[in-house]
């Protein structure tokens, strides 16, 4: 009877064990309420580069482009595998971004970081959504529209 | 040691002379004075130290006669603009305590128009309609910068009568009096820049690049005055009061001082005096409460107001000015109607 019981408590334990290794290796996908249904597009995509400096101006207010790499498309129509992403104000964390001239954006990401892989909700083209200034460095190098970060979440490769 | 205190002397008196003056009982601000004494009237925004809100005024070009026009404790007024006749006001209209910011004021609040002393005021439409609204030459239209694009307006049925694209303009639009060009603040190759518009073709301008903006309009419709802050100074820099034609060419600044940024620049009807106000702070005053408005003649700029040794560097040929310094306001506006000195 108690070797019974042993058994059972041995095997009550590696269940709860391996449901927790399980969920502690379940990825990130970032998906969230929003990031799954703002905008029209919607993307998992490696931060590839942003150009120049993030500028930390209290007086004004602009988008930075900054280059993706898509890895999975969840919504929408995405043509290339590299993209052009403008993110407003991206010197705060996404959560504290919106104002009146960005309307509604947000997002669990804290700050922006090359080689980290974000789920983004987005527009595009970034002029039929947003008036504002805009930093593209990438002006003049690439015909590619450039799309506007409604919602930026953290995600796991 | 003597020898040392007259060179001193001597670069000191230099650098006065050399300077604007903004001294009431300065002969030449005296005489600045009188002579725009008569020259029609100013409008502007301005805190009512009556009801504390935003209301507009009226005042001559010398500061005389100034009155509140609107007086409304229950609303916030500013970026007023007489119409090209002189004889209406556009402006426009925030809930009470709104903050007005700087840059996005053309979105905000109520597109109002009235009469040009602030009489029989109509709301033309609702919060955030009709943003940037700005004069059609005979005042019968207006034009809006929107998401969409750049739309005309008929004033008196409210129709849509052309949109077409902004072309990366996405603040402060203003119509040339001529009707054939617009200005505004836009990304080209970078953002501030100020650009202009052809109102028919679309055909878009580089006027200047690099933390410039709140264009207007001079009264030639071939020149275009701007607030500008270059690089190369030091730190953050300050905001200077400068004029191109509508190609950018002839670059050439107006007004600038260190310690203060110029914003504000508008012309009189004839382009003989510059209107500009002067604030410690970025922006031109709209958060808090204006800035000193000044006048100055056109014929004295290029000119420096206080020592600006480094400002001085760069442009030693800028003129000795008399300035005007009037009342604290924001966004002045400048008519002869009513007024204009025989």
């Amino acid at each position: 009877m108690m070797r019974h019981r042993a058994g059972c408590l041995r095997s009550v334990f590696f269940g709860v064990l391996s449901l927790s290794v399980s969920c502690a290796k379940k990825p990130d996908t970032g998906a969230d309420l929003q990031v799954t249904s703002l905008g029209s597009v919607e993307v998992t995509a490696e931060l590839l580069e942003i150009p120049g400096e993030i500028r930390n101006d209290p007086m004004y207010d602009y988008a930075h482009v900054m280059q993706y790499r898509v890895l999975a498309v969840h919504r929408g129509q995405v043509g290339k595998d590299v993209i052009y992403v403008g993110q407003y104000n991206p010197a705060k964390p996404r959560d504290a971004a919106a104002d009146a001239r960005a309307g509604r954006i947000g997002g669990n990401l804290r700050q922006f970081r090359a080689g980290d892989v974000h789920r983004m909700a987005m527009e595009v083209p970034i002029d039929d959504h947003y008036m504002g200034g805009i930093i593209n460095r990438y002006f003049g190098q690439t015909e590619e529209p450039v799309y506007w970060a409604l919602w930026t979440n953290r995600a796991a490769r | 040691m003597m020898q040392r205190m007259i060179l001193l002397f001597a670069a000191t008196q230099g650098v006065l002379l050399a300077s604007a003056a903004f001294a009431a009982d300065d002969p030449r601000v005296a005489q600045l004075a009188g002579e725009v004494a008569a020259k029609g009237w100013i409008v502007y925004a301005a805190r009512s130290t009556e009801n504390g809100t935003w209301d507009l005024f009226v005042m001559r070009p010398n500061g005389a006669q100034r009155r509140n026009i609107t007086n409304t404790p229950d609303h916030e007024e500013g970026g007023p603009r007489f119409s090209p006749d002189g004889t209406r006001l556009l402006y426009r209209r925030f809930a009470k305590g709104t903050v007005i910011h700087h840059d996005l004021w053309g979105f905000q609040g109520e597109l109002m128009i009235a009469a040009r002393d602030g009489s029989a005021p109509v709301r033309v439409g609702a919060d955030k309609e009709y943003p940037w609204a700005s004069w059609s030459p005979d005042g019968k239209k207006i034009a809006c910068l929107t998401m969409q694009g750049i739309q005309i307006i008929d004033l008196d049925t409210r129709e849509l009568l052309r949109q077409f694209p902004r072309k990366g303009i996405y603040q402060q639009l203003f119509w040339s009096p001529d009707g054939q060009w617009f200005c505004g603040v836009a990304n080209a190759r970078i953002m501030w820049t100020v650009v202009r518009m052809h109102a028919e073709t679309g055909e878009l301008t580089i006027v200047q690049e690099f933390q410039s903006c709140t264009p207007d309009w001079f009264p030639d419709s071939t020149h275009i005055i701007y607030s500008s802050r270059p690089a190369g100074q030091h730190g953050y820099g300050f905001t200077q009061l400068w004029r191109s034609d509508g190609e950018g060419r002839e670059a050439r600044m107006i007004y600038g001082e260190d310690g203060c940024h110029i914003y504000g620049g508008a012309l009189s009807p004839d382009a003989k005096y510059v209107l500009f106000t002067r604030c410690a702070q970025d922006g031109g005053g709209s958060e808090g409460a204006g800035a000193p408005i000044c006048v100055m003649r056109m014929a004295d700029a290029p000119a420096i107001g206080g020592p600006s040794a480094d400002l001085r560097k760069v442009h030693p040929d800028a003129k000795e000015a008399p300035v005007l310094k009037l009342a604290d306001g924001w966004e002045p506006c400048w008519t002869y109607a009513d007024g204009e000195a025989k």
